[in-house]
C-alpha cells in the first residue's frame, strides 16, 4: 500500500485525509537506538533530539514513502521544514499549516488548510477525496479510537505494562488501520485474561513531552509506576475524543482537531490544566509524573505553571527533564525511586 | 601562518571605533520611553500592553496604548549586569536552563520586582504577541499573562516556508486579517479603547519615515570605509523597536544620519582612515552583557558593516493606504520578517547583502537561547561559502546569559577567523 509519512509535533495532522486519499499514514518517530549523526550534519545538537531523530529516519527511509507531510506544531516542525526540503529526497514534501488557536476564525482556517491538502494530493497523485471517502476515513479512525479508549480504561484495572500501551499507540499511528484494529482486539483479549492491577505498582498520570520509545516506559515500570492516565499525543490525546460522524465530514474533522485535549504547542494552557485536573479527579489519582525531553521548549515553558497549579490543588507532582536515550538514565531512575518512596 | 608576523591580524589595542558626535543622544529617546511608559502605567485612564518583536506597534498607537517591551527591558538588565542573577532566579522557579534567556530575565525581573532602570517592567493592562518568530514569544507571554492575571492575545501567523506559493500566502493573509478584527474586539473588551484609524495610519506613516532614515543610514554603510558599525547600531536602533514613528526617535535618527553623511563626504570611516581591512556581516542578537565585543573587533581592523538583526526592524511600512489595504500589508510584513524568513529566502538575502556591503566574512551567532534563528545556520554557512567563497564563522553563545560567554575561547575563534579572511584575500 502507498504510504505517506508525516512529522507531527503533537496530534495536529489530520491523517484521515491521507486515509481518504488511499494512503497509509505513517507518523515518523525516529529511532532512539540509532545515532543522530546524519541529521546532526544539518541540525545542531542543542535542537530537540526527537526532531533530529525524525530527520535521521527521513534521510534513510524517504525512498520507501510516497511523500512526506510536515504539520505546523512547534519551532522544530516550523523551522526544520526547510532543512528537510534541502536534504530529504521525496517527490512530495508538503507543509500543512494547522492553526495554533481554536476559535471560529481558526476553524475556518483549518478547513481551508484541509482543502489545500486535499487539492495538493489530488494534483500530485490523482487521488480525489470525496465527502463519502472522508466520512468513511473518519469512521475508520473513530473505530480505532474507540478500541483504544476501551484498552485505556483497563489500564487502571488490569495488568497492562507501560510498554504495551505505548507500543500499541505507535502501531496505531504507523500501521494500516485494519491491521492495527486486529492487534488492539488481541491485546484487549490478552489483558482481559490477566489478573487485576498489580498490587506492587503505583498508579499515576504521565504528562509532558511525547514519549516515542518504550525503554522509558520500562524504566517507569521498573521503579513501580504504572501510567493509568496521560495527556500525551502518543497517548490519550490521540483517542480521548471522537470525530463527529454527522454533518459535513471536513467540518467535523477540522472541529475535532481543534478541540482535542490541548498540547503545549497550542494556545490554551488553561484548557490543558483543566484536562489534567479532570483526568486526575475522575480516576481518583493523586500522583503526576511530568517530564520534558531536553530541548523540547513548549513543554518546558509550561511545566512550572502547570505543575505548580497541580501541586497547589494537593496533587503530588514530580518533574523530570530527560535525555533522548534508550539506556538507563540513572539520574532519572534515582529521582523516580525517591519520589516513589516518598509516596 | 605565523600570527605575530602578519601585521594585518595583530591585535592592536590602539585601534578604536570613532563614535559619532551624536551617539550619546540615544539617551533622550530612551529616557522618553521610560518616562512616558511610567506615566502610562501610573495614570489610571492610560493603558499599556506588553508586546514583542514582530508585532505591529503602530496598531497599539492607534488605540493610544503604550507598548512595553519585555525583550528590550531584558537587554537593559543585561547591559546593567543584572541578567545573570535574574536568569538564575527564574531557573530556581523551575525554568529550564535551556530556555530563552530573554524570557528568563523577564520572569526573574517580574518575580523580584527589580527597578525599570535595571531592566524591570510594569504590569500591563493587556499582553499581546505573535508566534511569527518563535514559540518563545507566545509561550513566555502566555505564562506571564496567567501569572499576572492579564488578558492575553496572540496573533497566529502562518509560516511561509520555502516554496510557499503566492496563492497560499494570500490565504494566510486572509486568516491574519480576520485576526485583526478579533484583536480590535479584544482590546475594546479589556481596555475600553476603540481603534482610531487615522491615528493608526499616521503612526504607520511616521513609522515608515523613521524606518526610511534607518535604511538611508544602511545605504551609507555600503561605503568603504564604513562610516558606522554595529558597535553603535546595536544601541542606536532601539527607537525602531520601542518607539517606531515617535518624533523623539526620528530626531535622533536625523542627527545620526547627518553625522554619517558628513563622514561619507569626508571619506572617513568609523575606523581612522586607512585602518579598515575586514568588513563583517554579523548575524544574530549581540551579547548585551558584553557589548565591548563589537568594539574589540576594531583591534583586528575589522568592522561589522551589516547586521540583519538591526536592519530587520525597519521594513518598508504601508503608507497612505486605505485601511483594509494597510491591514493586508501589515499581515504580510508580520509573516515575512527577515527574522522569520524561510531558508531559501534567507540565503538569497544574505548573499545579496554580502555583495552590497562588500563583506569579507560572515559571523553567525548560533544562539543557545534561540533555536529558531539558529535553525538552518549550517546550510546558510555552507551556501555562502560555496556560492561566494568567503569565510563563515559560527560562534555558539547567548545574547543575555553571560554564563555562555568565554573570553578566551571567543578570542581564539575570532583570531582564526581574521586569519581566514586574510588568507582568502590572497586567494
Ligand atoms: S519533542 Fe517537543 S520540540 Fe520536539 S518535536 Fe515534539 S513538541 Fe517539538
Ligand atoms: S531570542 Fe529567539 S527565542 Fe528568544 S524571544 Fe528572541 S527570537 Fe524568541
Amino acid at each position: 500500500m502507498k504510504t505517506i509519512a508525516y512529522f507531527d509535533a503533537s496530534h495536529d495532522f489530520p491523517e484521515e485525509i491521507l486515509m481518504a486519499a488511499g494512503f497509509v499514514p505513517y507518523k515518523i518517530f525516529g529511532d532512539v537506538h540509532k545515532s543522530n549523526e546524519p541529521a546532526d550534519r544539518y541540525l545542531q545538537a542543542f535542537f530537540c533530539p526527537a526532531a533530529r531523530s525524525f530527520l535521521t529516519e527521513a534521510l534513510a527511509r524517504s525512498g520507501e514513502w510516497d511523500g512526506i507531510v510536515i504539520a505546523q506544531g512547534c519551532n522544530s516542525t516550523n523551522r526544520h521544514h526547510d532543512v528537510w526540503k534541502r536534504h530529504v529526497t521525496t517527490p512530495f514534501l508538503y507543509w500543512f499549516n494547522g492553526p495554533s488557536k481554536d476559535d471560529a476564525i481558526a476553524l475556518r482556517f483549518m478547513k481551508t488548510e484541509c482543502w489545500r491538502l486535499i487539492d495538493a494530493l489530488d494534483r500530485q497523485f490523482r487521488t480525489p477525496v470525496t465527502p463519502e471517502k472522508l466520512a468513511e476515513a473518519n469512521r475508520e479512525s473513530n473505530a480505532i479510537k474507540r478500541k483504544l479508549q476501551a484498552l485505556s480504561k483497563l489500564r487502571g484495572e488490569k495488568d497492562i505494562t507501560n510498554r504495551e500501551y505505548l507500543d500499541i499507540l505507535i502501531k496505531s499511528m504507523q500501521m494500516p488501520k485494519k491491521e492495527v484494529s486486529a492487534e488492539i482486539d488481541s491485546l484487549i483479549k490478552k489483558v482481559d485474561a490477566r489478573g487485576p492491577f498489580p498490587s506492587n505498582k503505583k498508579k499515576m498520570l504521565l504528562t509532558g513531552s511525547d514519549v516515542t520509545y518504550p525503554e522509558l516506559m520500562d524504566q517507569l515500570d521498573e521503579v513501580g509506576f504504572r501510567i493509568v492516565r496521560d495527556d500525551l499525543s502518543v497517548g490519550e490525546r490521540y483517542f480521548a475524543t471522537l470525530i463527529p460522524e454527522e454533518g459535513d465530514p471536513l467540518e467535523a474533522l477540522a472541529r475535532y482537531y481543534l478541540t482535542i485535549p490541548k498540547p503545549s504547542t497550542k494556545v490554551g494552557v488553561r484548557k490543558r490544566i483543566q484536562y489534567l485536573e479532570q483526568a486526575l479527579s475522575e480516576s481518583g489519582l493523586d500522583t503526576v509524573v511530568s517530564q520534558n525531553l531536553k530541548f523540547c521548549e513548549p513543554f518546558a515553558y509550561d511545566a512550572p505553571l502547570v505543575n505548580g497549579e497541580l501541586k497547589d490543588k494537593g496533587y503530588r507532582v514530580l518533574h523530570l527533564e530527560r535525555e533522548f536515550t534508550p539506556g538507563p538514565d540513572n539520574q532519572l531512575i534515582n529521582r523516580l525511586s525517591a519520589f516513589s518512596e516518598m509516596l | 601562518m605565523n600570527s605575530k608576523n602578519n601585521e594585518s591580524r595583530i591585535e592592536n589595542e590602539q585601534i578604536r571605533i570613532n563614535t559619532l558626535p551624536h551617539a550619546r543622544s540615544i539617551k533622550w529617546p530612551m529616557l522618553w520611553y521610560l518616562f512616558v511608559g511610567q506615566l502610562y502605567t501610573l495614570l489610571p485612564w492610560k493603558k499599556t500592553a506588553w508586546t514583542c518583536a514582530g508585532f505591529p506597534i503602530e496598531l497599539l498607537w492607534g488605540f493610544d496604548i503604550f507598548p512595553l517591551h519585555p525583550e528590550n527591558m531584558a537587554t537593559v538588565a543585561a547591559a546593567q549586569k543584572q541578567s545573570q542573577r535574574l536568569i538564575e532566579h527564574a531557573e530556581s522557579m523551575g525554568y529550564s536552563r535551556d530556555l530563552c534567556s530573554y524570557c528568563k530575565t523577564n520572569l526573574g525581573a517580574v518575580d523580584t520586582g527589580i527597578k525599570t532602570t535595571l531592566g524591570g517592567i510594569a504590569k500591563p493592562d493587556i499582553i499581546t504577541c505573535t508566534n511569527t518568530i518563535c514559540d518563545t514569544h507566545w509561550k513566555w507571554f502566555q505564562i506571564q499573562a496567567e501569572r499576572l492575571k492579564v488578558p492575553f492575545f496572540m496573533f497566529d501567523c502562518p509560516k511561509i516556508v520555502s516554496g510557499t506559493d503566492e496563492r497560499t500566502i494570500e490565504g494566510y493573509i486572509n486568516y491574519m486579517v480576520e485576526q485583526f478584527y478579533e484583536f480590535f474586539e479584544f482590546v475594546k473588551k479589556h481596555t475600553g479603547r476603540e481603534l482610531n484609524i487615522e491615528k493608526m495610519i499616521r503612526a504607520s506613516d511616521d513609522s515608515e519615515l523613521m524606518s526610511s532614515i534607518w535604511r538611508d543610514i544602511y545605504e551609507c554603510r555600503k561605503r568603504v570605509p564604513s562610516p558606522y558599525s554595529s558597535a553603535e547600531t546595536s544601541a542606536s536602533f532601539f527607537p525602531l523597536v520601542v518607539l517606531p514613528g515617535k518624533k523623539v526617535g526620528i530626531k535622533f535618527f536625523e542627527k545620526i544620519r547627518g553625522d554619517i553623511r558628513k563622514r561619507v563626504e569626508r571619506g572617513e570611516g568609523t575606523l581612522s582612515i586607512g585602518t579598515e581591512r575586514y568588513r563583517i556581516l554579523f548575524e544574530g542578537i549581540p551579547f548585551w552583557y558584553r557589548m565591548r565585543f563589537m568594539y574589540d573587533l576594531a583591534r583586528y581592523r575589522a568592522v561589522v558593516t551589516y547586521e540583519p538583526y538591526t536592519y530587520s526592524f525597519a521594513p518598508p511600512k504601508p503608507i497612505s493606504k486605505n485601511y483594509s489595504e494597510s491591514l493586508r500589508e501589515v499581515a504580510r510584513i508580520m509573516m515575512d520578517l527577515p527574522y522569520s524568513y524561510n531558508l531559501e529566502k534567507r540565503i538569497q538575502y544574505f548573499e545579496q547583502a554580502i555583495k552590497d556591503y562588500s563583506i569579507d566574512g560572515v559571523v553567525l551567532h548560533e544562539n543557545l537561547s534561540c533555536r529558531p534563528s539558529s535553525t538552518g545556520m549550517i546550510d546558510l554557512k555552507n551556501a555562502i561559502q560555496d556560492d561566494l567563497g568567503i569565510p563563515v564563522l559560527i560562534i555558539q553563545c547567548d545574547m543575555n546569559d553571560p554564563r555562555a560567554y568565554s573570553e578566551a575561547q571567543m578570542k581564539t575563534r575570532i583570531e582564526s577567523f581574521i586569519e581566514l579572511m586574510e588568507k582568502n584575500r590572497h586567494g
